[in-house]
């Protein structure tokens, strides 16, 4: 980690990030269970339990990233 | 309650059905067990269909077969504007019924002595002292708990399976495609072609597709990369471009999902564990195809983890063989691949109008994707730094 193009990864772990003002949340009157928004999420906050999606509120960043690939606009932010 | 296997397969796709089989086909003395978390193998379907014919012959005969819908013999490359660009191909390729052909690679893995599990989804998984990975199961009956000697992760796109055993699954946001499709019904096209069409406007950084599933009834969908987006999302892409293009076609189905258009993950395995298919990145970053692809991984996976487990060595480092021979066999080239799709993201909807005018100046008998090519880099210098590309 040490070696991290930014020194990012080593920072982040000794020095958490402050607390994001808006996380990601998923509408499952929406949401297909595509599982497309799994991978994208960078700190893995999106999990699949009992096919259904969810947000860890505990572990989303609020970066984003999840929320304009969603093929049908189930995600959405919303302040933490 | 709690069973004991030698081969654990998650997610009984293409990738998933073809290790199982293969791994009992390898060593028949071993316990393969497949689990589906859907009701029934094949569904929902999150695919175009589309599939070449060498690579699907290497698994199954097509002709006659009850899950190939359509046989395939001509491309069309559709311009930005409209214009279109028929090259002249043999047997091209295949779309698929995918809720049959899924089905008929897990009968065949069933045939080879596996143990099917349907409606049974992995919850988590940890490695235990003696290296076996005790695997949490949650199905209709309640939660099971599966001690395993390998686990095969081609559970797609959500990779579980790869980040439970510590895998980096995740993908940067420009390689992501979001896929939105319709099987679209009472529509004119000739059944006999592909069509795919290139533009900013309908699906940027991506492509749309119609592919036939029978006279008048296709798959029309498109992919795009949100990123490059002007900020609706996928199926609202399809649903614009249907009204221009087929504004009296029947929406029957609908789907939607992701495409991974990057390259091979780093590792893909690790102590007892293999990932494959779409869960392990190994989706042609050009054409976005992965069909094929999974089961060539799915079968060095099955073949792999037997032979590891009657040498009584399922370490990471035996384990490793599997990445080399992937790398060599399909993700070498999908790095090169890669790479020519970063360059072609450079150039804009002018430049391939102006590309199919020059490829219909060829005779349609003579129009093969290389001479396509050849020709282009003649007239369209722009395109050297491309080719260039694919070779560097």
């Amino acid at each position: 980690m040490l070696d991290a193009p930014d020194g990012g990864g080593y920072r982040s772990r000794m020095r958490p990030a402050p607390a994001p003002s808006e996380i990601a949340v998923v509408d499952l009157q929406v949401c297909d269970r595509c599982g497309l928004c799994l991978p994208l999420c960078p700190p893995e906050a999106i999990h699949l339990a009992l096919a259904d999606l969810v947000v860890d509120g505990r572990t989303c960043t609020g970066c984003r990233k999840c929320i304009a690939p969603c093929p049908v606009g189930a995600l959405a932010m919303v302040p933490a | 309650m709690t069973y004991d296997t030698d081969v654990l397969v998650i997610g009984a796709g293409p990738a998933g059905a073809v290790a199982a089989g293969e791994a009992k086909r390898a060593a028949p003395e071993l316990d393969v067990v497949l689990l589906e978390r859907d009701a029934a193998v094949g569904t929902p379907v999150r695919c175009a269909e589309g599939v070449g014919d060498a690579g699907l012959r290497e698994f199954a005969d097509p002709d006659g077969a009850p899950w190939a819908a359509r046989r395939i013999t001509r491309i069309v490359f559709v311009a930005p504007d409209d214009t279109e660009v028929k090259v002249a191909e043999r047997a091209v390729g295949w779309i698929l019924d995918r809720t049959r052909f899924d089905a008929f690679l897990a009968e065949q893995a069933v045939a080879l002595g596996a143990e099917l599990r349907v409606r049974t989804e992995a919850a988590g998984m940890t490695c235990e002292a003696d290296g076996r990975w005790r695997v949490r199961l949650r199905g209709a009956a309640g939660e099971d708990t599966c001690r395993t000697r390998v686990v095969i992760g081609a559970d797609g796109v959500e990779a579980m399976v790869g980040r439970w055993a510590g895998l980096d699954t995740r993908v940067p946001a420009r390689d992501m495609e979001s896929c939105a499709q319709y099987v679209l019904a009472g529509i004119d096209f000739d059944p006999d072609s592909i069509y795919l069409q290139f533009s900013d406007r309908i699906a940027p950084g991506g492509y749309a597709w119609v592919f036939p599933k029978g006279p008048g009834v296709a798959n029309v969908g498109l992919g795009l990369v949100a990123l490059k987006a002007d900020g609706r999302n996928a199926r609202q892409y399809l649903d614009d471009w249907i009204a221009r293009r087929y504004p009296r076609g029947q929406k029957t189905g609908c789907t939607v999902g992701g495409v991974i258009v990057h390259t091979t993950i780093r590792q893909t395995y690790t102590d007892g564990v293999l990932v494959a298919g779409d869960a392990a990145h190994m989706i042609n970053p050009l054409s976005g195809g992965g069909i094929v692809n999974a089961m060539k991984a799915g079968r060095l996976a099955g073949r792999i983890a037997a032979a590891a487990i009657r040498a009584g060595d399922t370490s990471a480092s035996r384990l490793s063989a599997y990445h080399a021979a992937w790398m060599e066999l399909l993700g070498d080239d999908h790095l090169k691949y890669y790479r020519l799709k970063r360059a072609l993201e450079g150039l804009d909807d002018q430049f391939f109008n102006s590309l199919a005018r020059t490829a219909n100046a060829i005779r349609p008998e003579q129009r093969t994707l290389g001479r396509i090519f050849a020709h282009a880099l003649v007239k369209h210098p722009q395109l050297l730094p491309v080719a260039a590309r694919f070779f560097i």
